[in-house]
C-alpha cells in the first residue's frame, strides 16, 4: 500500500473538489434547480428593494401608482426564500449523505489487513465533521457566488442607466465586495482553515481514548491524565478558532464598509457632489437596489474565510480514496475449489525477515489440514494471502489454476470464510453479529452454529436470546463466549474453504474436544485449514504441516 | 450585549442621515455634506461595534465551552467503567467533543440574541416614533406576530432537534464501530450491505434534519412576511400623505425625509427577530445536549490522582456472601462468594467462560459494587472507599490492555505519571519489555497507533506488566492475562509474572496451564457459585 500513501499531502487543492463534484454527479439536476430557485429568490428581494424606494419617492413628486405590482413581488419573494432555503439544504444533506457512503466503500477497498496506523478517532472526524464542512461548498460558496453573478447585470444595467460614473463605481465596489475580497480572504486564511480540522481531529481522538480507557483510568487513578489530554487539545482548538473568529469578523466588517461605501457614493451622486448628478428619482431606486445588492453577497467574505476550511475537508476526504490499493482483479471465479502456492515469498515489510521463503503447497477441495507452529512463525500471514489481505512479494497463489490477483476481491472472499484472531464483534444484537445483514438466515440455522461453536445454550438462557444487544466489543458476554460468537459466524458462512485461526479459544479442553471432533462431520466437502499452535489429537485431519522459519515440514497425522 | 444595542443606536443615525440627504437631493433643497458626513462617521463606528461584538461572542463561545467540557470531564470520569456499560465509547466522546461544540452556536448566537431581539427592535420603534408615528405604528403591529410565530413554530422544532442529534450520534457510533471492524466486515463480503446500512442512516439523518429546518425556515418565512408587509404598509400609508402633499404642492423635506428615514429601518427592526428565530433551534438543541450529558452520570470533579505507596507486604481481602447481577431478568452472576486471600496470599480463579470470573475483578476493581455481602481490603469495606483509594492499592491486568493513542512512554507513565526515568527503566526490564522495545523504530518514544497497533499481544501484555510494576501496589489483579496468547509467549509472560506477583497479594484468574506456578488457593467458579475451594502448593 506504501506506493498509494505517497501521492497524499501534495495533491493540488483543485483536484479534491473535482474528485468530490464527480461523487455528486447524480445530485446535478438537483443542484442546479436549488440555484435556479436562489436565483430567482434573489431577484425577488432586489426588485422588491429597488421598487418599494422608487415607489415611496415617486408619490412624493406627484406620481400615483398601483400597489399590486409590489405586493406581488413581496409575497413571490417569501415563497421563493422558504422553498430555496428548503430545497437547497435538502439538496446539499443527501449530497454529504452521498459523499459519506462513498468515504465508506472507498475505506472498505483498502481496509482488508485492518486500519493500521489510521486513528478510528481521526476518520470519524473525516465522516461526519469534514464531510458536514462541505455544506459550506453549496449553500454558502456556490449559491451566493452565482447571486452575485445574477446580481452583478441588473446592478450594472440600472446603475449605467442611472448615470455612467455612478453606475462604474458602484459595479466596481460590488465586483470588490462578491468576488474579490472573498477570493482574497479565501488564499489569506487557507492555513488557519487546515489547523481547524486536524486540531478538532487531535481533540476527537483524546477523547475516545478517554472513553475507551475509562477502566485503566479508574484502576490507574489515572483520570485526571486523560482528562488533561483533552483539555489541551481542546485549547489548541480554542485557540485556532479565536484566530477564525478575529478573520471572520475583519471579513464581515469590510463587506458591510464597502457596502456602506457604494451607498455614500450614490448619494453623493443624487446630490452631485463629486460625481455627475443624476435623476433623483432613479438614484434612489439604485440607492435601495444598492443595499438589496450588497447584503445579498455580505456572507460572501466569510465564506471565503471558509472556504480554506471546505478545501481542507476536501483533501482529506479523498485522501482515503488514494490510499485504498487501486488494482482490483476482474477474472470470473472459477468454479473448483484446488488451492496452490507457487514459490510464494512474502515478508510484511523491506526491513524485516521473510515470513515465507519460496513457500509451495497444495491444497486439494475437501482436504482437512492444519499448520502447526511457533508463535510469529507466519501462520496467520498464510490466511492473509490467501484472502488477499496482503500480497506475496514473489511467487503465485492459485485458485483452481487461476491467479488470485486476477480474481475479483469480494468474489474471492465469498469462497473463503475466515475466523481471525482480531475477529470483531459489533455493538449490534447476536443475530446481526451472525447474519452480517444477510436477510436469509432461519433462527434454527442461527442456532445450529451456535451449538457448534458451544455456545448455543448461553444465547438460549438470555431472555432475548438472538437478539440480546452484545454491547461495544461484545462487552456483554464473557471474553470466552465473545470469541465463540465469532466462531458461530465464520461457520455460518457457506464458503467451501474455512480457515479457521485457533478456532479453540476461549474454550475448555472438553468443549475443544468436542468441538474439533464435530467439525470434521460439519464441514464435510468443504476444505478445512485449521491453524492452531497446538493439536489435541481429537482432529481428524488428512494432513499436518509444521510452520518454522519461513518452510514448511510434513509432520506424521 | 451592549455592542449589539449601540450597533442599534448607530443604525438609527446612519438611517436619519440617509434620509436627510436622500429627501435634500429629492427636492433639491439644501446642503446635504453634513448629513453624508454624519452617514459615514456612523458606518465606520458601526462596522468597529460590530467587529468587537464579533469577537466578545467568539470569545464568550469559548469560555462557556471551555467550562462545559470541565463538567462533562467530571461526570465521565467520575461515572467511570460502569458508562460503558451503557454507552458506546463513540457516543461518550460524542457528547465530549460534538455535543459541547454544536452548544457554540447557542453561546455565541442565541444568548445574545435572546437578550437583543426585545430591547433593539425597542430602541429601533422610539428611534422611529420620533419622526414617523404612522411607521412606527405599522412596525410595532408586523413586529408583534413575530414572537407569536415563533411560540407556534418554537415546539415542534424542539421535538424534532432532539431527535435529529440522536440520529446523529447513532450515525457516529455506528460508523465508529464498524470502522474497528472494517476489517471483519471487508472479509465476510458485508462490505455493501453495510455500505447500504450506513446510507440508510445518513438518510435518516437528513430526514430528521429537514423536519427541524422545515419548522425553522417557517419560522424565519414569517419574519420575512412581516417584514415584506411592513414595507409595503409604509409605502402606501407614507406614499398616500405624500401624494397628497405633492398634489398640493406643499411636499416638504421633513415629510419625505421621514418616509424615507421609517423605510430604510425596516430591516433593521427585524434584523434582531430573524437572528433569533434562526438562533431558536440552538435553544432546543442546547436543552438536549444538558440531557444527554446528564445521562452520563451525575455531576462530579474528576478524580484525584492515586497515589501509590511502596508495596506493603500485601494486603488481605475478604469476600463476604458477596452477590451480584448484571442484569435482573440473566440472573446473578455472582452469588454466595466466600473467601479470605491472607496478605501476600494467591487466589487462582477457574472455571468456564461466563461463570463469572471477570465480574469478580472488576468488583475488586471498585467497577461494580456487590449487590449484596462485603468486600473487605484489610479491615475496610470496599463500599467506603474512594475510586483513588481503591486505585490506590491495586494494579491490574486484563485479558487484551487499552494502550492509547501515545508513545511507549507515556502508555507506561500513565500507570505512575511522577515515576523518575531509573524507576520507569527498572519497571521496562522487569517486565521483559527491553528486548521489544530495542527493536522499535523510536525506542521508548515510538508512537503507537490507536488500541497499540504496531505492537503484537504479547507485547502488549507486556505494556500492561511494565505499568503494574511501576504502580508496585500491594494487591494485584490479573484477569486472564495470557488469554490471547500463544504457548510459548504465554509461558515468557507468566515468568515476568511470577516476579511481578512476589510479595503481592494476588487474584488470578486463568486456565490451568496459565495458573501453573502460583500456590496459594484455587476457587472453581460455576454459574456464579463457588463449585469448589482448594488449597494448592
Amino acid at each position: 500500500m506504501s506506493e498509494h500513501v505517497s501521492s497524499r499531502g501534495n495533491a493540488p487543492s483543485q483536484g479534491p473538489l473535482r474528485e468530490i463534484l464527480e461523487v455528486w454527479r447524480p445530485f446535478f439536476g438537483r443542484l442546479a434547480f436549488g440555484m435556479i430557485l436562489s436565483l430567482a429568490a434573489v431577484a425577488a428581494g432586489l426588485a422588491l428593494m429597488a421598487n418599494a424606494g422608487a415607489r415611496l419617492s415617486g408619490m412624493a413628486l406627484g406620481a400615483g401608482l398601483a400597489f399590486y405590482g409590489l405586493r406581488a413581488i413581496g409575497l413571490g419573494r417569501i415563497i421563493l426564500r422558504y422553498a430555496e432555503r428548503l430545497y437547497t439544504h435538502d439538496v446539499t444533506f443527501r449530497a454529504l449523505a452521498a459523499l459519506r457512503v462513498w468515504f465508506f466503500r472507498q475505506l472498505a477497498r483498502g481496509a482488508a489487513a485492518g486500519l493500521g496506523f489510521r486513528r478510528t478517532g481521526d476518520l470519524l472526524t473525516r465522516l461526519v465533521s469534514d464531510i458536514e464542512t462541505l455544506d459550506n461548498l453549496y449553500l454558502r460558496l456556490a449559491i451566493p457566488l452565482a447571486g452575485a453573478v445574477i446580481t452583478l447585470p441588473i446592478l450594472m444595467w440600472v446603475g449605467l442607466t442611472t448615470g455612467p460614473a455612478i453606475g462604474i463605481v458602484v459595479v466596481i465596489l460590488f465586483i470588490l465586495a462578491a468576488f474579490v475580497a472573498p477570493y482574497v480572504a479565501a488564499r489569506a486564511t487557507r492555513p488557519s482553515g487546515e489547523l481547524i480540522l486536524t486540531r478538532e481531529s487531535a481533540l476527537r481522538e483524546s477523547a475516545l481514548d478517554l472513553a475507551q480507557g475509562l477502566r485503566e483510568a479508574r484502576a490507574f487513578g489515572a483520570e485526571r491524565m486523560l482528562a488533561r489530554a483533552v483539555t489541551q487539545r481542546q485549547e489548541r482548538l480554542f485557540a485556532a478558532q479565536r484566530t477564525r473568529a478575529g478573520q471572520l469578523a475583519l471579513a464581515g466588517g469590510f463587506s458591510y464598509l464597502i457596502g456602506q461605501i457604494a451607498l455614500i457614493a450614490v448619494v453623493l451622486s443624487a446630490l452631485g457632489l463629486g460625481l455627475p448628478r443624476t435623476s433623483p428619482l432613479a438614484t434612489i431606486a439604485l440607492l435601495f437596489l444598492t443595499v438589496a445588492a450588497f447584503e445579498s453577497v455580505s456572507g460572501l467574505v466569510r465564506a471565503g474565510v471558509l472556504a480554506g476550511e471546505v478545501s481542507h475537508a476536501a483533501q482529506r476526504i479523498v485522501e482515503i480514496a488514494h490510499e485504498a490499493p487501486a488494482a482490483k482483479g476482474t477474472a470470473p471465479l472459477p468454479s473448483g475449489t484446488a488451492l496452490a502456492l507457487e514459490h510464494v515469498t512474502f515478508r510484511w515489510a523491506a526491513d524485516r525477515a521473510p515470513v515465507f521463503d519460496d513457500l509451495s503447497l497444495t491444497i486439494a477441495p475437501g482436504e482437512r489440514l492444519a499448520i502447526i507452529g511457533p508463535s510469529g512463525a507466519g501462520k496467520s500471514s498464510l490466511a492473509a494471502l490467501l484472502l488477499k489481505a496482503a500480497a506475496p512479494q514473489s511467487g503465485r497463489i492459485l485458485l483452481d489454476g487461476v491467479d488470485i490477483a486476477a480474481l475479483d476481491d469480494d468474489a474471492l472472499r465469498s469462497r473463503v470464510a475466515w475466523l481471525s484472531q482480531h475477529t470483531h464483534l459489533f455493538a449490534d444484537t447476536i443475530r446481526r453479529n451472525l447474519t452480517l445483514g444477510r436477510p436469509d438466515m432461519s433462527d434454527d440455522a442461527l442456532f445450529a452454529a451456535l451449538d457448534r461453536a458451544a455456545v448455543g445454550d448461553v444465547v438460549r438462557s438470555l431472555p432475548e436470546g438472538l437478539d440480546t444487544w452484545l454491547g461495544e466489543g461484545g462487552m456483554t458476554l464473557s471474553g470466552g463466549q465473545g470469541r465463540r460468537i465469532a466462531l458461530a459466524r465464520t461457520l455460518l458462512s457457506d464458503a467451501p474453504i474455512l480457515i479457521l485461526d485457533e478456532p479453540a479459544t476461549g474454550l475448555d479442553a472438553e468443549t475443544e474436544r468436542a468441538f474439533l471432533t464435530t467439525l470434521y462431520e460439519t464441514t464435510t466437502g468443504r476444505t478445512v485449514l485449521l491453524i492452531a499452535h497446538r493439536l489435541t489429537g481429537a482432529e481428524r485431519l488428512d494432513k499436518v504441516w509444521l510452520l518454522q522459519n519461513g518452510h514448511l515440514a510434513a509432520q506424521p497425522v | 450585549m451592549m455592542l449589539g444595542l449601540c450597533g442599534s443606536v448607530m443604525a438609527l443615525g446612519q438611517a436619519y442621515a440617509l434620509a436627510e440627504s436622500l429627501a435634500d437631493a429629492l427636492l433639491h433643497r439644501g446642503n446635504a455634506t453634513h448629513a453624508i458626513m454624519m452617514f459615514a462617521f456612523f458606518a465606520f463606528i458601526r462596522a468597529g461595534l460590530t467587529y468587537a461584538q464579533e469577537r466578545a461572542a467568539a470569545a464568550a463561545g469559548i469560555r462557556a465551552r471551555r467550562s462545559l467540557r470541565e463538567r462533562v470531564l467530571g461526570r465521565i470520569t467520575g461515572e467511570g467503567p460502569a458508562l460503558l456499560r451503557r454507552q458506546h465509547s463513540a457516543e461518550i466522546a460524542a457528547v465530549l467533543v460534538d455535543r459541547i461544540e454544536a452548544l457554540d452556536s447557542y453561546f455565541s448566537r442565541w444568548v445574545p440574541a435572546s437578550v437583543l431581539w426585545i430591547a433593539s427592535p425597542a430602541i429601533i420603534l422610539i428611534g422611529v416614533a420620533t419622526r414617523n408615528i404612522d411607521a412606527a405604528l405599522v412596525l410595532a403591529v408586523c413586529g408583534f406576530v413575530v414572537p407569536v410565530a415563533q411560540a407556534v413554530f418554537g415546539i415542534g422544532a424542539g421535538v424534532a432537534s432532539r431527535n435529529q442529534f440522536q440520529a446523529l450520534t447513532r450515525l457516529q457510533s455506528r460508523f465508529l464501530d464498524r470502522i474497528r471492524g472494517i476489517a471483519t466486515i471487508v472479509l465476510s463480503g458485508a462490505a455493501e450491505r453495510e455500505a447500504e446500512a450506513l446510507a440508510e442512516a445518513a438518510d435518516e439523518l437528513r430526514r430528521r434534519t429537514m423536519r427541524i429546518l422545515r419548522v425553522a425556515f417557517l419560522s424565519s418565512a414569517a419574519i420575512d412576511a412581516a417584514m415584506v408587509i411592513a414595507i409595503v404598509a409604509i409605502v402606501i400609508s407614507q406614499g398616500r400623505t405624500l401624494l397628497v402633499l405633492a398634489e398640493t404642492g406643499t411636499t416638504d423635506v421633513e415629510a419625505v425625509a421621514s418616509a424615507l428615514f421609517a423605510l430604510l429601518l425596516v430591516p433593521e427592526f427585524f434584523a434582531p427577530l430573524r437572528s433569533l428565530a434562526l438562533a431558536y433551534q440552538d435553544r432546543a438543541q442546547a436543552a438536549n445536549a444538558a440531557e444527554a450529558m446528564q445521562d452520563l452520570g451525575p455531576e462530579a470533579s474528576i478524580p484525584e490522582p492515586a497515589q501509590p505507596v511502596r508495596a506493603r507486604a500485601g494486603l488481605s481481602v475478604t469476600l463476604r456472601d458477596v452477590a451480584f447481577s448484571w442484569d435482573e431478568k440473566r440472573g446473578p452472576t455472582l452469588e454466595h462468594i466466600d473467601v479470605k486471600i491472607p496478605a501476600g496470599q494467591t487466589l487462582i480463579l477457574t472455571g468456564p467462560s461466563g461463570s463469572g470470573k471477570s465480574t469478580l475483578i472488576e468488583m475488586l476493581l471498585g467497577f461494580i459494587r456487590p449487590d449484596h455481602g462485603q468486600i473487605l481490603f484489610d479491615t475496610t469495606d470496599l463500599a467506603t472507599l474512594q475510586p483513588r483509594d481503591i486505585a490506590t492499592a491495586s494494579a491490574w491486568v486484563g485479558q487484551r490492555p487499552m494502550l492509547f493513542a501515545a508513545t511507549v512512554r507515556e502508555n507506561i507513565l500513565f500507570a505512575r505519571p511522577d515515576a523518575t526515568d531509573a524507576e520507569l527503566r527498572a519497571a521496562v526490564s522487569a517486565a521483559a519489555l527491553d528486548r521489544v522495545i530495542e527493536l522499535l523504530p523510536q525506542g521508548l518514544d515510538t508512537h503507537l497507533g490507536e488500541g497499540g497497533f504496531g505492537l503484537s499481544g504479547g507485547q502488549a501484555q507486556r505494556v500492561a506488566i511494565a505499568r503494574a510494576f511501576l504502580k508496585d501496589a500491594p494487591l494485584l489483579l490479573l484477569d486472564e492475562p495470557t488469554a490471547h496468547l500463544d504457548p510459548e509467549t504465554e509461558a515468557e509472560i507468566l515468568v515476568t509474572l511470577h516476579t511481578l506477583a512476589a510479595g503481592r497479594t494476588v487474584i488470578l484468574c486463568g486456565h490451568s496451564a496459565a495458573t501453573r506456578g502460583f500456590g496459594g488457593q484455587v476457587l472453581e467458579l460455576s454459574h456464579g457459585r463457588m463449585s469448589e475451594l482448594r488449597a494448592v502448593a
